[in-house]
């Protein structure tokens, strides 16, 4: 390709182009305004957050709902460091991502510069990799790696940092036709051996049990691991990011285990002869503290594509270092069918009445759970469900049947309040034509409240719900049962963001009267743009 | 699980950042770098790290999974001494 002279900001626009990039979440700043001139002229959708971590944030929610990387554009200095949660919410959870950020000039680096930060010290734990651009012509290499790198193996977000004088100089580098990088080479596949071990341990299983996480839809293997639980009779359990990696609907379904899980979940695992893990990493909300005491009668098969994730947590009986969907076809012709009946009916004496959780605590108040029936039910299930972090993450985990890959949007690993709203207007945003559905605290929706704003101006298909108990309902929990009930910082005065969404524009609703409710949500899921319902619900409900 | 001294031997790319990535990721985790010798091999691109660490061999084999990870990292082995 004839090669042209540009800045480099121009040349990172372009190597973006070519990456494959459609829209970009960001900040201005002085350290990336020739970025910002370079995108005045491209062709991106840019959407213009209104702080950094709501910005990356969304950039999260769109990668997860779309299942392709996402780009964040920031500025040097406090641009970066709010970025920091974004980041390692992004990263714990395996979210693809390549965040571009401005640096002060290269001389200048080093000297405590206006707006300066150690972007490459500040991002080391919280990002996959990161890179510090030392020219205009590594730029366009630069950014192949970083979307190599963001894709491949386990995904998760890169940090490009570009000094501004790099953004300005001329180069007439060219974005490569392949990416070689030297020592990354994360392809990894099963040998024969682990293929027929893994065919025998599942034909010879009496009790066997699927666990299935968020590498099954990071792998797209959701068909697969269906069509293995079906011809080999076993039933499945998710991790809290596996949830719609197996449709709930099916009789096969059981739920959320681990910490928060169903008891059946739990049961079936405890009491399972053959735990088969598939993208999972045994974090200790699955395991719970013990464990040692975690799935103790079973052998376990742990199927996962990064090997530093096997016999991190859990020591297993088979290790695969694989891409799951790749492994499940090829296993799959060496798998006899079978069905475990009496297993099956153990399992079901274990399951609890659905009706559990619904029954009014108090006469005229709103249960929490019923929040998330009326959604179900108003949806018909269909609707894209992202949640904040707390007690209402836990009751939209365990309440709705999530039935699709891609559907159910949380941050899990990390677990960072504030998530909730920046990540539906993202996951908005990569689904057009979805309703989605943000179930929120009044905590979290505090923290990231300032990014409404956006869902108004896009006109975004999203229903805010805002479970009003006026406190820190998930810590407040805790005081209740290990802290003999001191109750302390858990007390919380919010405002009434029914006016809050007045304020930016937005519908908003109040709902008090559990015999309203349903007709309530009904009715603002049928509503076209962005609406928010304050919902006060019982706040002596636990998760 | 008993703790023992191993020696991690590390050929890494040899660029700005490398040396802090591989010891960020070993002293993020809590555990402590006894010796820590860095040099050039005849491959100008490549360097080599020697890291004594203490640890169980469970824990230092999981660092040698991490450092595997590393974008930069060539190639990992280890002894105990």
């Amino acid at each position: 390709m004839r090669s042209t002279a540009k800045n480099g900001a121009k040349a990172l626009v372009e190597a973006l182009e070519r990456a494959g990039v459609e829209k970009i979440f960001g900040y201005p700043g002085g350290n990336v305004i020739d970025i910002f001139d370079a995108l005045s002229t491209a062709r991106f959708d840019f959407v213009l957050a209104r702080h950094e971590q709501g910005a990356v944030h969304m950039a999260d929610g769109y990668a997860r709902a779309l299942g392709r990387p996402a780009c964040v554009i920031v500025t040097s200095g406090p641009g970066l460091t709010n970025t920091i949660t974004g980041l390692g919410t992004a990263n714990m959870d395996g979210v693809p991502m390549v965040l571009v950020c401005g640096q002060v000039p290269l001389a200048q680096i080093g000297t405590d510069a206006f707006q300066e930060a150690d972007t490459t010290g500040l991002t080391r734990a919280v990002s996959k990799h990161n890179f510090l651009v030392h020219s205009a012509d590594e730029i366009p290499e630069t950014v192949a790696q970083a979307f190599y790198i963001a894709t491949h193996g386990k995904p998760g977000p890169v940090v490009i940092d570009i000094p501004r004088d790099c953004q300005r100089e001329t180069t007439s580098a060219e974005y490569p036709a392949r990416v070689a990088l030297r020592a990354y080479h994360p392809e990894v596949s099963a040998t024969t051996s682990q293929v027929n071990r893994f065919a025998k341990l599942v034909n010879s299983a009496k009790r066997p049990v699927i666990l299935a996480g968020g590498g099954v839809i990071a792998s797209d293997a959701s068909h697969d691991v269906a069509a293995l639980a079906r011809k080999a009779g076993i039933p499945v359990s998710t991790t809290l990011m596996g949830l719609g990696s197996f449709d709930e609907t099916d009789p096969l379904a059981l739920g959320l285990s681990g910490l928060h899980g169903e008891y059946a979940a739990n049961a079936a695992i405890a009491q399972c002869d053959l735990l088969v893990a598939l993208g999972v990493r045994f974090n200790d909300r699955v395991t719970g503290q013990t464990v040692s005491k975690f799935a103790k009668r079973a052998k376990i098969i742990h199927v996962d594509c990064d090997p530093a994730s096997i016999n991190k947590n859990v020591t297993v009986d088979l290790g695969i270092t694989a891409d799951v969907k790749e492994l499940l076809m090829t296993v799959d012709s060496r798998i006899h069918s079978a069905k475990h009946d009496e297993w099956l009916a153990a399992i079901n004496g274990w399951r609890r009445p659905r009706t559990e959780g619904l029954k009014p605590l108090h006469k005229g108040v709103i249960m929490p759970q019923a929040v998330v029936e009326a959604v179900y039910s108003a949806t018909k299930g269909r609707a894209i469900v992202v949640t904040d972090v707390g007690q209402h993450q836990l009751w939209a985990a365990k309440r709705f049947r999530h039935t699709q890959p891609r559907h159910f949007i949380s941050s899990g690993g990390m677990g960072a309040m504030g998530f909730g709203i920046p990540a539906a207007i993202g996951a908005a945003l990569a689904r057009p034509g979805c309703k989605v559905a943000a179930f929120l605290g009044d905590g979290g929706a505090q923290m990231t409240s300032e990014e409404l704003i956006v869902a108004v101006e896009r006109k975004l298909p999203i229903v805010f719900l805002v479970f009003r108990n006026s406190s820190l309902g998930l810590v407040r929990q805790m005081q209740t049962h290990s802290f003999a009930g001191r109750y302390f910082a858990t007390d919380l005065a919010s405002p009434d963001f029914t006016l809050l969404a007045k304020a930016v524009g937005m519908k908003g609703v109040k709902v008090t009267d559990p015999a309203r409710l349903d007709a309530a949500v009904a009715s603002a899921v049928r509503f076209k743009g962005p609406v928010l319902l304050d919902i006060e619900v019982d706040r002596d409900a636990e998760a | 699980m008993k703790e023992e001294l191993h020696r991690l031997s590390c050929y890494v790319e040899n660029r700005p950042g490398v040396l802090a990535r591989i010891v960020g990721l070993i002293s993020g985790r809590g555990y402590n770098i006894q010796t820590l010798n860095v040099g050039p091999t005849e491959d100008g691109t490549v360097s080599r790290m020697k890291i004594d660490v203490l640890g169980s061999e469970r824990v230092v084999q999981q660092i040698i999974l991490q450092l595997r990870n590393q974008v930069n990292v060539i190639e990992v082995t280890s002894r105990r001494l």
